[in-house]
């Protein structure tokens, strides 16, 4: 620290003040009493921190022309040991502090009473500082010592663990005014010593957060003070300065400490000083003490001082200029305790400052403007400071950062002047918004605004750069190889994960580049000028004492002599890689890698069998009380204490335990680890289950996030009552916890975070794609996981992250991307590796959107169905009533997208609606082409008919028709769409075709006819299929055969038309599939079970195999499912799965066809389902087909997904409430009511 | 949109196996446009003329026919002065199992037999109902001039 080469100028000009007299003579009626003092000697004592008066044997004190003299204190960093009375003046010389102009005062090194800016000096030429140093400066760290632990006051308690031998040290010194109180002669003279002292009640926190908001308010001004200035000298009279201040002029001794609080808010924070024989000689400014009330207050500073200048008699109101030297002292080093996350604080009380975040935060503000009056300058701070301080705003927190405009020097004085007018509020820009006291109250207020903080797109795209930042450098991580237990390849990019996984299990920082704290500096205590030395101005540098360091949070206030790292005691971090890199494989790994935990030296392996009885003692204790209490006697805890904790705890969503539990298995060398699933209702003991020891011992538990909360709270009910008998999972400590798809706990206030939270672990990993959803209040709940100091706490993480963001401040995101860097790893599967190539090689990934045409039939329906929403939607719109039926319209929505799947999707329910709907909206319509039932049912019919199908024509006659057609044609090719067979769909829809130009159907062919669709037969034949028209037909390989060949059981039927076109896509897809590639895996989505229904029909008669995996099954059944779709297989396999409940976690590489039968409204979730095949693990390239239905809805909603994904999602995706509005807008354009929307029919 | 593998199809074969006399190939902006030439048959008054026709397959093809007509100008009472041709496979008896080659040869099969009982330009019919001698000459004289 630099001590900054301009001291404060004492005086400000004049006009820059504001003058509100009253306030400066708060006690006026005192004031008269003091009358009669005499001034003694004119000394005066300096007053203890702690209202303790305490004799300062002064040293000589050296006067310094021109410039203050900070004295630092000599000794050297902590070892110095003061008594709490003096320290005998070291040798040192003194250096000089910055001197100035006689505009400015210099600081005196008395103990900190930071006099506020000097008011408007009436004479400033002072120039004339004393600066008596009592080389015994060294704070009285005895009295005043309370702890610091919380800056709270009232916690303040006698010192605790400090550096053995220290005491203080010594800060810097500012000059600063007081004035009298007392009048008449004697009380003291320039150079004088004094004492400060504070009232002995502490005042309560509130009183001084109400004074010390009022001060800010008004002080600034009022002078009524005019050039006199009461000195109080020092006895040592060498000083220069003595001139000045006559030494002897002291008058009456003041009386003795005045009592006489006028109001008592001003009581409160008065800071009075005496001379050295105990009379009451003045008060501080009330503008310039009010920052240092709460640290005197704490204990954190002390002060001592000595009067610069001062009227050679005092009257009430007169003016004293004071040379005031600060002392950081124990206590202000002693740790803060953060309070325990053990309390359970509840969702609001973690928003509110705790009192004890209120005592901080006034520490905090106080040291900074403390810092900023003596000029103390950081030797170092991080460069995020910096570059916050560079900016001029601060960033993070305005108050916390206001003390580094002050090192800036010489700033105009007007500035000065007004800064002092506003201490509390400082900008460091010194620009002032003049907030006032009313900030504190905003903070709290701001936190309800929940929407404010979403991210929006440009955000998210910035956060995008952090990550890419913060993954600056990864490429150049180490690769580490897993034990041999681990069967896997990793790939390299893995082997770096593993490495840095490692090193943050370790607590090994030099991995990464790790400096001082982000939030701290580093300053140095000065030595303190010894009286009678040469006063030398030189460099500021010259007086700090760079053996004595220190460091300070300028945003918690906090206060170290130890060198803050960015290390945290966390243990582990967030993987963050994107989906389908193989985080699980990783951890895995790591598993393998670090099996246990850091354990009690002292563990003895002879205690294991021991360890082992005991285990089994503890384990009835749960269920059965009765044995338990047999058992009880037996410290149990203090066994497991001994142990170590080697179990992993893994928390995941339920549909991927099984996954997890049975990679693990693939992974491990056989017996290597062993995993358990712990969840559902049946779950077993949980100690018994770690309880275990060889081959049964268990290694991994997996639960997942239900099961966890529901423990929560069973255990957070009992765990306090007497009967409690542990037992619970809260009460075993896990080597590791990994929460798998972390953003489960994005929502720090629900109970599944609470759950998490509560887990003991050593080493916490959170893994996630996604560890920022969409507000940065979502990393909190990961880091309040992890334990990471600081940011894990709430308000501390709101101040300086969510707070400065809601203020537009996009410096906050500047604070996520370094605490992203330290304990976060993201890599995309597009990066690449240091040698330029891509960390992931996945197989190419191809997209079909294979845009179809509906059938003449399902067109008609969905007609239908799509204008009487459409005309029902701009009915109640016209009405303003969309809004309050947002949900039917919902509705209607869903039923138009069930129909571009499949028309009997709608059937039951549209049908109802149909003659309702068709009455509310217009009795008219409805009927020219029918109602929707008599369409349906027209288009079900072939269906209904298909078992009277195969009755009028035995298999013979089906013979003959084929052998006749089969000669006379020789063709085996559809002779419309050119397939390889006579295509169903093209013959009905060459007849809807003709129906809707009211022609007669005849055979394309012959043109015989005309014909009907009823009158359409289909041959089947096992798979042959053949038409009735071309008589083409073919084998299981669509090889044409003969009709001699066909010699088997052939039936014809009607056509089947209850088929979809998305149907009869898939299915020809799939037939083509399956003769490339008869071993093929597919996966097929929907969103609706009830179409999943149908594709099973129909897979199943055109003789498929599927699977089924959708939300409505058990976790068991999902697990048989996922393991028989791995199954090789020598045909096809299909596996039916519905987009919610599959889209998500599962690993299906096993296939690499995958259908996407509808569209779904959020892009990222079809993205997520293509995932489940398309990521680490997968050989073969990729297909992806897309259905889509021109000229439907499902068009206009792609057309929404590619304009704002963001958007759409929440309300129609979730039904959530909150976006109707701009849902409306969505709908509008999916009903094609948008402007711009009829020229773009592409499809 | 990409092209339905029907017209696919039907190109590749048109360009591989084209019918006598007939020729047609898509446009290098338009799969679905072609060129067509198209000579005239023997011993019809079009012989040794070759006509250049337009085809366009309609998003409905093959439900619906596609539309042809003729560039070169041609003396014929059932095409008329703009190239348009009265055939009743490109109207009502259209059925999608026709095909572009189909089309083609059953225009080339007009040229040798005109029917002036179904007109389409009429003053051309009449001319070759009164006088059918001066029309077929006034034919082969057209197709000297143009067809070629």
């Amino acid at each position: 620290m630099s001590p900054s080469p301009s001291p404060l100028p004492l005086v400000a000009p004049v006009g820059a003040a504001k003058a509100e007299p009253d306030l400066f003579f708060p006690a006026s009626d005192s004031e008269d009493e003091h009358d009669k003092e005499d001034g003694d000697e004119g000394e005066i004592l300096a007053v203890v921190p702690s209202s303790t008066v305490r004799d300062v044997p002064s040293s000589s004190t050296v006067r310094r022309e021109m410039g203050s003299s900070s004295a630092v204190q000599a000794q050297p960093q902590l070892q110095t040991s003061f008594d709490s009375t003096l320290v005998a003046p070291s040798d040192e010389p003194i250096p000089f502090f910055a001197s100035q102009d006689s505009d400015i005062l210099p600081v005196s090194p008395v103990s900190s009473k930071p006099k506020p800016r000097p008011r408007p000096r009436p004479s400033p030429s002072h120039s004339s500082r004393s600066s008596p140093a009592p080389s015994a400066l060294e704070v009285p760290s005895a009295g005043p010592s309370r702890k610091r632990s919380s800056p709270a006051p009232p916690a303040r308690s006698p010192s605790v663990s400090i550096p053995e031998g220290f005491t203080g040290g010594y800060l810097g010194e500012f000059v600063c005014e007081g004035w009298s109180l007392s009048k008449g002669k004697g009380y003291c003279s320039p150079g004088s010593k004094i004492v400060f002292e504070r009232p002995k009640p502490p005042k309560t926190v509130e009183d001084e957060a109400r004074s010390l908001a009022r001060s800010k308010e008004k002080v600034g001004p009022a002078r009524l003070v005019n050039g006199k200035v009461v000195h109080a000298k020092g006895k040592p009279v060498a000083g220069k300065q003595m001139t000045l201040g006559a030494m002897g002029m002291s008058k009456k001794a003041p009386p003795p400490p005045v009592k006489k609080g006028p109001v008592k808010a001003q009581v409160d924070q008065i800071i009075r000083f005496r001379n050295e024989r105990g009379f009451e000689v003045g008060r501080l400014s009330v503008t310039e003490a009010g920052f240092l009330v709460h640290l005197l207050d704490t204990g954190i500073i002390s002060l001592q001082g000595h009067v610069i200048d001062c009227p050679q008699v005092l009257s009430t109101g007169s003016t004293i200029l004071l040379n005031v030297k600060v002392y950081l002292a124990r206590a202000a080093f002693e740790k803060v305790e953060k309070d325990g996350r053990g309390e359970q604080r509840s969702f609001w009380q973690e928003q509110k400052e705790t009192g004890e975040e209120e005592a901080m935060r006034k520490r905090k503000d106080a040291l900074g403007l403390l810092f900023g009056r003596i000029g103390v300058k950081p030797l170092r701070s991080n460069a995020l400071l910096l570059a916050q301080k560079k900016n001029g705003r601060a960033v993070i927190n305005e108050t916390s950062l206001k003390h580094f405009d002050s090192n800036g020097g010489k700033l105009p004085s007007s500035a000065l002047a007004r800064r002092s007018a506003s201490p509390s509020k400082s900008s460091s820009s010194g620009k002032g918004k003049e907030k006032g006291s009313a900030r504190n109250s905003d903070d709290e207020e701001e936190d309800s605004g929940d929407e404010a903080e979403k991210l929006n797109d440009e955000q998210m795209n910035e956060l995008d750069q952090i990550y890419r930042k913060a993954q600056q450098g990864d490429t150049r991580l180490d690769e580490m190889d897993p034990p041999d237990t681990f069967l896997y390849m990793l790939r390299p990019y893995q082997k770096q994960a593993l490495t840095w996984m490692n090193a943050r299990e370790a607590g090994d920082e030099t991995v990464r580049d790790q400096g001082l704290h982000p939030l701290w500096e580093e300053y140095a205590f000065k030595k303190e000028h010894k009286e009678g030395e040469p006063i030398e101005v030189e460099d500021d540098d010259d007086w700090i004492d760079p053996s004595r360091k220190f460091y300070w949070n300028p945003y918690s206030g906090e206060l170290s002599l130890t060198f803050p790292t960015s290390n945290t005691k966390a243990k582990g971090g967030i993987l963050a890689d994107a989906m389908g890199m193989g985080k699980t494989c990783m951890m895995a790994s790591l598993m393998h890698l670090n099996r246990e935990g850091d354990a009690p030296p002292e563990m003895p392996a002879a205690a294991d069998a021991e360890a082992e009885d005991e285990q089994l003692a503890k384990r009835p204790k749960f269920k059965q009380v009765t044995l338990s209490n047999q058992w009880r006697a037996i410290p149990t805890a203090v066994k497991t204490v001994n142990k170590p904790p080697s179990s992993t705890l893994v928390v995941c969503p339920v549909s991927l335990a099984s996954q997890w539990h049975e990679e693990l298995q693939k992974m491990s060398d056989k017996g290597s680890m062993t995993s358990f699933m712990w969840y559902g209702n049946d779950r077993t003991d949980i100690e018994k289950l770690l309880a275990q020891e060889g081959r049964k011992k268990v290694d991994v538990i997996i639960t997942s996030y239900g099961t966890l909360a529901s423990e929560f709270q069973k255990w957070r009910k009992t765990k306090d009552k007497p009967s409690y008998e542990g037992g619970s999972i809260y009460d075993h400590e896990f080597l590791r916890i990994v929460l798998d798809e972390a953003h489960n706990i994005k929502n720090r206030t629900a109970l599944v975070s609470k759950a998490c939270y509560e887990l003991k672990g050593q080493r916490r990993w959170a893994l996630t794609g996604t560890p920022i959803v969409n507000r940065l209040d979502d990393l909190y709940s990961l880091l309040h996981f992890l334990r990471l100091e600081p940011w894990g706490h709430y308000s501390f993480f709101r101040s300086f992250v969510t707070v400065p963001f809601l203020n537009q401040d996009s410096k906050a995101l500047n604070v996520v991307q370094y605490i992203l860097e330290s304990c976060l790893l993201r890599r995309e599967k597009s990066m690449r590796d240091k040698d330029g190539r891509l960390i992931v090689d996945l197989p190419p990934k191809t997209v079909d959107l294979q845009v179809l045409d509906f059938s003449r039939p399902e067109r008609q329906i969905y007609k239908h169905l799509e204008d009487r929403a459409k005309r029902r939607f701009i009915q109640l719109d016209a009405e303003g009533r969309a809004m309050s039926n947002y949900t039917s319209i919902l509705a209607m929505l869903m039923k138009l997208r069930q129909c571009v799947d499949h028309p009997l999707l709608v059937l039951s329910k549209a049908a109802e609606e149909d003659e309702q709907g068709d009455r509310l909206l217009d009795p008219d319509t409805g009927d020219a082409q029918g109602s929707l039932k008599e369409m349906i049912a027209l288009y079900a019919g072939g269906l209904q008919a298909d078992s009277e199908g195969h009755v009028p024509h035995d298999s013979s006659y089906a013979l003959q028709v084929l052998k006749e057609i089969g000669e006379a044609e020789g063709t085996s090719e559809c002779p419309i769409c050119t397939s390889e067979i006579f295509d169903e769909d093209c013959i009905v829809d060459y007849i809807g075709n003709c129906e809707d130009q009211n022609k007669p159907a005849n055979c394309p062919m012959c043109d015989k006819g005309p014909y009907k669709m009823s009158d359409l037969r289909s041959v089947q034949r096992r798979r042959k299929r053949i038409n009735p028209i071309t008589g083409a037909f073919t084998d299981d390989d669509g090889h044409p055969v003969l009709a001699s060949q066909g010699e088997t059981a052939v039936t014809i039927g009607k056509v089947d038309l209850v088929s979809s076109t998305k149907l009869r896509a898939l299915v020809r897809k799939l037939d083509q599939m399956r003769i490339e590639e008869p071993e093929v895996k597919a996966l097929v989505f929907s969103q609706f079970t009830s179409f999943l229904d149908l594709i099973e029909t129909t897979l199943t008669k055109e003789g498929y195999r599927w699977l089924r995996f959708d939300g409505s099954m058990s976790q068991a059944q999902r697990a048989a499912t996922i393991e028989q779709f791995g199954k090789k297989t020598r045909e096809p396999l299909i596996l039916l799965i519905s987009l919610k409940a599959g889209g998500v976690g599962l690993n299906l590489t096993m296939a690499n066809h995958v259908f996407m039968m509808d569209t779904w409204w959020n892009e990222a979730i079809e993205q997520q389902a293509i995932d489940r095949v398309h990521r680490l693990g997968q050989n073969k390239p990729v297909f992806v087909t897309r259905y889509i239905i021109k000229g439907t809805v499902e068009k206009r909603i792609m057309k929404i997904q590619r304009s704002k994904t963001a958007l759409v999602n929440a309300s129609l995706a979730g039904g959530a409430s909150k976006d109707k509005a701009a849902s409306l807008a969505d709908i509008k354009k999916i009903f094609g009511l948008d402007e711009d929307d009829s020229e773009d029919e592409v499809y | 949109m990409s092209l339905p593998k029907r017209i696919l199809k039907e190109t590749e074969r048109l360009m591989a196996d084209s019918p006598p006399g007939i020729s047609a190939a898509p446009k290098d902006d338009n799969l679905r446009h072609f060129d067509v030439t198209v000579a005239g048959p023997e011993s019809s008054p079009y012989e040794g003329g070759v006509f250049k026709l337009e085809l366009f397959l309609p998003e409905e093809y093959p439900m619906n026919p596609p539309k042809v007509r003729f560039l070169t100008k041609i003396y014929h009472p059932n095409i008329d002065k703009l190239g348009r041709i009265c055939l009743d496979i490109l109207k009502d008896k259209w059925s999608p199992a026709l095909q572009i080659r189909t089309v083609l040869l059953s225009i080339q099969a007009l040229l040798g037999a005109p029917n002036p009982d179904d007109p389409l330009a009429n003053d051309v019919a009449q001319n070759w109902k009164e006088d059918e001698k001066g029309a077929i000459a006034q034919a082969k004289e057209w197709t000297r001039v143009y067809a070629h």
